[in-house]
């Protein structure tokens, strides 16, 4: 269970206090709102990194976990964003073995050989049919195939919870569709809570929590 | 900046007398002028031509062949551009003798480019500067929105052309104040070059100073002393010539832009669509000549003559055995020098990162930014004072301040630009800081890291008065061998000494290159 509880962002001329936030497993919030109002600087003081425009107060707790204090790295929150940043210097298939958790083991119960995390990246791309690009770089992809890579690779590093920011925006409205109802029923499927941040309100699934931040305003 | 001021702490006596010795010292006026006069124009020569050449490539198809070339053209030594001008197109050199050869005839004198003037010299820094502009522009173009001041220009009706020069030079030329500075300072103390291309009666400013330098008598160590300050001088003279060309030119851009008159310069502009394949040319037409002095084509003879030229590697044979020791000294400075060079940047980088806070460049860029003779003057001098001893270790420190230089130049804009996004993915899938550290920004630094080293594997190959001031002549190198040996009359062996300097900055790049494709994507998977 993903909750943030006493949540204010505070902005240039005002501040947005948010009602308390709880997400169960696989559930999907989507913050909407017009630009400057601190969407993307909540997702980044979620995930841990600090924010430069503006200053966000509240508390985090994932799985009943406190995580105001941890580290980014040991906060197990994953990260999508428009551009999913896709490491340039590594093929799709080595991409995601870098998400892979280190401590993955065999059935033997011993730590995964360099060849067998290989195999579990190829079998999550194959579940998706994109195991033809496993040996591709970033730039032979198209928009579409960076997502859903993005997406996977994401989740291959098993994170608690998934902050996206506007990750389908750079597609076309077609390929944004699939690629969108896709995403979120991984997301259902493996139970991960999720907040995404978008700006298109025609397109919010009918099972998603809503939030305009615009209705949390105040002015000071 | 150490260096300057030990050089600058006179260890004699300095009266008025010293005074009026050095500026009534033979031809003083003259040298210092003439220093001046081709510090200030060949870079701004350069600059020139290097923008032209920018703005006819930077939105075009072939921008990336020029971006990927060069560094390889940026790496040839300033002395092999020089003697390689030489060798090529004085009166004796392979070009003319060929050519008037065909008709028997030998090419008169006033068509070729003087063995060593003061023209002779301008033309070969003008040349030798224009890719480490382009380097600067390159990395500058990357920062600066220059395709939507293009595109502004154009939907306020001025061509393309002329929205480079009035909207986007004045920006670049801001920008490339240091970038001015290193090149000016550079030519202010050059000491191979002048001796050895520069013009004879008087001699080029770094000469007499150098002369004076080495000298042993009391006198010639006050006028050292003088000859410092005064150098030091001239760099300020240098700096104000930087600044006050800035204010003229853009005043008569501005002065253009408000009038919309016509530029005269443009119709040069295009002249230099051409650039690449031509400074490509020549590069080659250098690298050949020098290959063809050294099997054994003379001006005496040409290719078509009746008299067969006897090709062959028997002075290559015969040098090789004076050769390996300053080879191998140069590979190993060479080599350590920049590997230590870069290791130094990255952490001067990586502690600026941390500290949230960059220091301005010219602190870090100091020692590519002052006259080199001066400094290394004082760093000789504390050398003598510490008992320092004469081995490649300590040539080796002393060209560290310039490999650092140049890979700071080289890594500082992919260090500061690299989008921390990466860094911030990988620690959420829980890589901590110093993975992130290790396994992206290094990775993905590669190829500008691969760059910096043959870069600074390049600088550490041409550098000549650090080696001969520090090493005191007992660690030679291919530089300073080929310079010794081009102060004498055997133009075949300058020759092959001339390739294999020139060769060396070559090789670096082509095995950059090389490992640079080799590595991609073969980062450890395994987390371990």
């Amino acid at each position: 269970m993903f909750r943030i509880n006493n949540c204010q962002i505070s902005i240039e001329n005002g501040c947005i206090e948010l009602p308390d936030i709880c997400l169960d497993s696989g559930e999907l919030l989507v913050l909407t709102g017009p630009s400057g109002m601190g969407k993307s600087t909540f997702l980044h003081w979620l995930l841990g990194d600090s924010p430069k425009h503006a200053k966000v107060s509240g508390e985090i707790t994932l799985n009943m976990k406190p995580l105001n204090s941890v580290k980014i790295e040991q906060r197990r929150i994953g990260l999508l964003m428009q551009d999913v940043h896709l490491f340039p210097h590594l093929t799709v298939l080595d991409n995601i073995c870098f998400a892979l958790p280190a401590n993955l083991k065999n059935e033997n119960g011993k730590k995964l050989s360099k060849n067998q995390r290989r195999d579990t990246a190829l079998a999550l791309l194959k579940e998706i049919n994109l195991d033809y690009v496993a040996q591709h770089y970033v730039e032979q992809l198209s928009g579409g195939e960076r997502s859903r890579v993005g997406l996977v690779r994401a989740l291959a590093n098993k994170p608690e919870a998934l902050l996206m920011d506007e990750p389908f925006a750079a597609l076309d409205p077609n390929t944004c569709m699939q690629v969108s109802l896709w995403a979120f029923s991984q997301l259902q499927s493996r139970g991960v809570p999720s907040i995404m941040v978008s700006h298109d309100i025609n397109n919010i699934p009918p099972q998603a929590q809503h939030i305009d931040l615009a209705d949390f305003y105040r002015s000071l | 900046m150490f260096g300057i001021i030990v050089g600058l702490w006179p260890s004699v006596a300095i009266s008025w007398r010293d005074l009026i010795e050095f500026f009534t010292y033979n031809g003083i006026a003259t040298s210092v002028l003439s220093t001046l006069f081709v510090s200030l124009t060949a870079p701004l020569v350069a600059l020139y031509i290097s923008f032209m050449v920018y703005s006819q490539y930077r939105f075009n198809p072939r921008w990336q062949a020029l971006e990927k070339r060069l560094a390889p053209l940026l790496s040839l030594p300033h002395l092999a551009v020089a003697l390689g001008l030489v060798y090529l197109f004085s009166s004796g050199g392979l070009l003319w003798s060929s050519l008037w050869g065909i008709f028997g005839a030998t090419a008169p004198q006033w068509l070729g480019l003087p063995h060593k003037s003061l023209v002779t010299l301008l033309l070969a820094m003008s040349i030798k500067e224009v890719p480490f502009f382009l380097l600067i522009f390159s990395a500058l173009g990357r920062q600066l929105p220059i395709k939507s001041w293009l595109l502004q220009g154009r939907a306020l009706g001025y061509r393309e052309i002329t929205s480079w020069w009035l909207l986007v030079f004045p920006v670049l030329l801001k920008h490339s104040r240091l970038a001015l500075l290193a090149a000016m300072a550079y030519t202010l103390s050059v000491l191979d070059i002048a001796l050895l291309v520069g013009p004879n009666i008087p001699e080029l400013y770094a000469v007499v100073l150098y002369n004076w330098q080495t000298g042993f008598t009391v006198d010639e160590q006050a006028l050292a002393f003088v000859g410092n300050l005064v150098l030091i001088v001239m760099l300020s003279i240098l700096i104000a010539g930087i600044y006050t060309h800035e204010w003229w030119a853009v005043r008569n851009l501005r002065h253009h832009a408000i009038r919309r008159t016509s530029l005269k310069i443009i119709r040069v502009s295009r002249l230099f669509s051409h650039w690449l394949g031509l400074f490509s040319l020549l590069t080659l037409s250098i690298l050949i000549t020098f290959l063809i002095w050294s099997l054994g084509w003379n001006n005496q003879q040409n290719m078509l003559s009746t008299t067969p030229i006897d090709w062959s590697f028997g002075l290559w044979r015969d040098e090789w055995f004076f050769m390996r020791g300053p080879l191998l000294n140069s590979l190993y400075i060479a080599l350590v020098s920049s590997i230590v060079g870069v290791l130094t940047t990255l952490l001067a980088l990586e502690l600026q990162r941390q500290a949230k806070r960059y220091l301005p460049d010219y602190i870090w860029l100091m020692a590519i930014l002052l006259p080199q003779l001066s400094m290394v003057y004082g760093w000789q001098i504390s050398h003598t004072a510490l008992n320092g001893s004469y081995h490649t270790g300590w040539v080796v420190i002393s060209h560290l301040p310039f490999t650092f230089a140049y890979s700071y130049l080289v890594l500082r804009g992919p260090f500061q630009s690299l989008d921390r996004h990466y860094e911030l993915v990988a620690a959420s899938f829980g890589c901590s800081y110093w993975q992130q550290f290790w396994k992206v920004r290094l990775m993905l630094l590669r190829p500008a890291m691969l760059s910096a080293l043959a870069i600074a594997f390049s600088v550490s190959v041409a550098q000549y008065i650090p080696t001969l001031m520090i090493g005191a002549g007992r660690v030679s190198t291919i530089t300073t061998e080929a310079v010794a040996i081009a102060s004498g009359n055997e133009q075949s062996i300058t020759a092959v000494y001339m390739l294999v300097q020139a060769s060396l900055p070559f090789v670096a790049f082509f095995v950059a290159s090389v490992v640079s494709q080799r590595l991609r994507g073969s980062f450890d998977v395994s987390h371990q």
